[in-house]
């Protein structure tokens, strides 16, 4: 059995996962997850390459369903509500569950384009209103003073930090709920990482935020939950502090100090 | 200095002395072409070229060829750019990986390597003679017939192009998108194709170069024309079917008129080459 509710927060939960199975074709890459993640909170999800971390995280949106000959079963619940089930709509779903991926990809726009497209999707604003809400996008992603003379610039103009901090900006921009993080600075250097994890800690009050990394310093040094997942299970789930200090697993502990992985 | 050290330095020179002469034969040839042409259509190359319409004799120029080539091309474009763009989009973004989609991909394959002869009698069969039964022989062959002709030897181009140019685009992008909750039409209309746009105006230039230089497919479609024809339900002249008639002529001024025309594509094909690739550099989108 696996700790699914992390007694140490007292946040209330936003994710219920329950009895998740999730199968590429013949492959059955998760086994079974139940996992409880708290509100405004960030939970990391640490594991060896192939383990199901990313995989889980991106049945969160529902962003997997794009590919035939994958399915998940069981259930997840997003404020009560099973995002799994096939009445559940995607553009809503969508629009509560943000998510920044592991290579920045802007789109091949200019700067402020790149932060109002999602948002004109979903709301139809005045040219001012619309101006505001990049504006504040940009803001919260730390990138408006490196930015705001040069908005109408073509976005694939900015550095690898920068753009990732813009992709982090046009999925806040659409006020989500909830914002997913695949291994958002395996792409960039340590400095541009440190800005990245900063960020984490400022949004966090606003988001709930779950975060897949490989790196097992990130997810001690920013999430206050951590979940360590091997071969598709979910080996052990709790605060970070005790997972990183008093691991309850063999697996567990053999990982974060490095004796496989 | 070792022996496997100095091995390798001698297969490293060799194998640059091979490149390089591989390519200076390509080049030279190519130069040689252009030489020719031009050596040989010089005495043609003067502003009656552009102004006269052709003629028997000293007198004659290529103005209704380069008119009737330029409608027939633009037929074949305006014809076969929507249609390859749409069927490309749909190869790449709804149907790739499955199992009609990867037929269609073959046969489409298929179809960019057909003779073009064919292309000219099947729109023979298919235009011309039923035209011609239609209104009891006053309209028959056709610049519109040469355009469709050429339209089907342009369409695979530009499907394959569209095609491979937007499976180029990083499924991240895709992903990212659909990630907002922007529907797979908006995304592909405002993001992917946007995304992929360079190369797909590219595959058209080049699927323009590769028509405008074709003659088998206009021989029973467009047939030619001794006049300046605008009107694309009427016989028409271009200048492939031009340079293939006047070389086949005794005449000696009509060798130089052929010749000139020869140059005259020529150089036209070796323009849109090296604006798309204008385009393709400048515009050259990185994602890594």
């Amino acid at each position: 059995m696996t700790d699914s509710a992390p007694a140490a927060s007292a946040a209330a939960t936003k994710i219920t996962v329950r009895d998740l199975h999730f199968h590429y074709g013949d492959f059955h890459a998760l086994k079974g997850i139940d996992m409880n993640v708290p509100e405004k909170q960030v939970t990391s999800i640490i594991g060896p390459s192939g383990c199901g971390k990313s995989t889980l995280l991106r049945i969160f949106n529902r962003i997997y369903a794009i590919y035939p000959k994958l399915r998940a079963e069981g259930s997840i619940e997003l404020d009560g509500e099973n995002i799994l089930a096939p009445g559940y709509s995607l553009n809503r779903l969508r629009s509560k569950v943000g998510m920044v991926f592991q290579k920045p990809v802007p789109f091949p726009m200019t700067i402020f384009e790149n932060v109002a497209y999602g948002i004109r999707h979903h709301e139809k604003l005045s040219r001012p209103d619309m101006e505001n809400r990049v504006e504040q996008a940009l803001r919260s992603a730390a990138l408006w003073d490196e930015v705001k003379d040069k908005l109408k610039q073509n976005a694939l103009g900015l550095s690898g930090g920068q753009q990732q901090r813009l992709c982090i900006a046009r999925a806040i921009a659409l006020k989500p709920e909830v914002l997913l993080l695949d291994e958002p600075t395996s792409a960039l250097d340590p400095i541009a990482t440190g800005r990245i994890e900063q960020l984490v800690e400022e949004l966090k009050g606003e988001f709930t935020i779950v975060i897949v990394t490989h790196n097992m310093q990130q997810a001690a040094r920013c999430s206050d939950l951590t979940a360590f997942m091997y071969l598709g299970e979910l080996v052990e789930f709790g605060p970070t502090e005790r997972i990183f200090t008093k691991p309850g697993k063999k697996q567990t502990e053999d990982y974060i100090t490095g004796r496989f992985g | 200095m070792n022996a496997l050290y100095l091995r390798r330095r001698i297969t490293n020179a060799l194998a640059m002395l091979l490149s390089t002469l591989a390519t200076l034969v390509g080049l030279a040839f190519l130069a040689w072409i252009l030489w020719e042409t031009l050596r040989q259509g010089i005495s043609a190359l003067d502003l009656k070229l552009f102004t006269k319409i052709t003629a028997y004799g000293e007198d004659g120029g290529l103005a209704n060829a380069m008119v009737g080539s330029l409608i027939i091309n633009f037929v074949g474009i305006a014809i076969a750019t929507p249609i390859g763009v749409l069927a490309g989009t749909w190869l790449a973004e709804y149907a790739n990986r499955t199992k009609l989609g990867e037929s269609i991909r073959f046969l489409n394959d298929i179809l960019l390597s057909a003779p073009s002869i064919v292309m000219g009698l099947f729109v023979y069969t298919i235009i011309v003679l039923p035209s011609t039964a239609l209104t009891n022989g006053s309209t028959t062959f056709s610049g519109f017939a040469g355009g469709v002709a050429l339209a089907l030897i342009a369409l695979p181009v530009i499907v394959r192009t569209t095609d491979e140019m937007l499976r180029l685009v990083p499924a991240t992008l895709r992903e990212a998108a659909l990630s907002l909750g922007v529907p797979q039409w908006k995304l592909t209309v405002q993001v992917l194709i946007r995304a992929a746009r360079s190369g797909i105006v590219t595959g058209v230039l080049l699927a323009l170069a590769r028509i405008s230089g074709e003659t088998a497919p206009l021989l029973f479609t467009a047939f030619g024309n001794n006049f300046m024809a605008i009107n694309p339900m009427e016989k028409m002249s271009s200048l492939p079917q031009i340079i293939y008639q006047y070389a086949n002529d005794p005449g000696e001024s009509m060798h130089a008129l052929a010749w000139a025309g020869a140059f005259v594509i020529t150089m036209f094909v070796l323009l849109l080459s090296l604006v798309s690739r204008l385009i393709l550099s400048r515009t050259k989108v990185s994602h890594d």
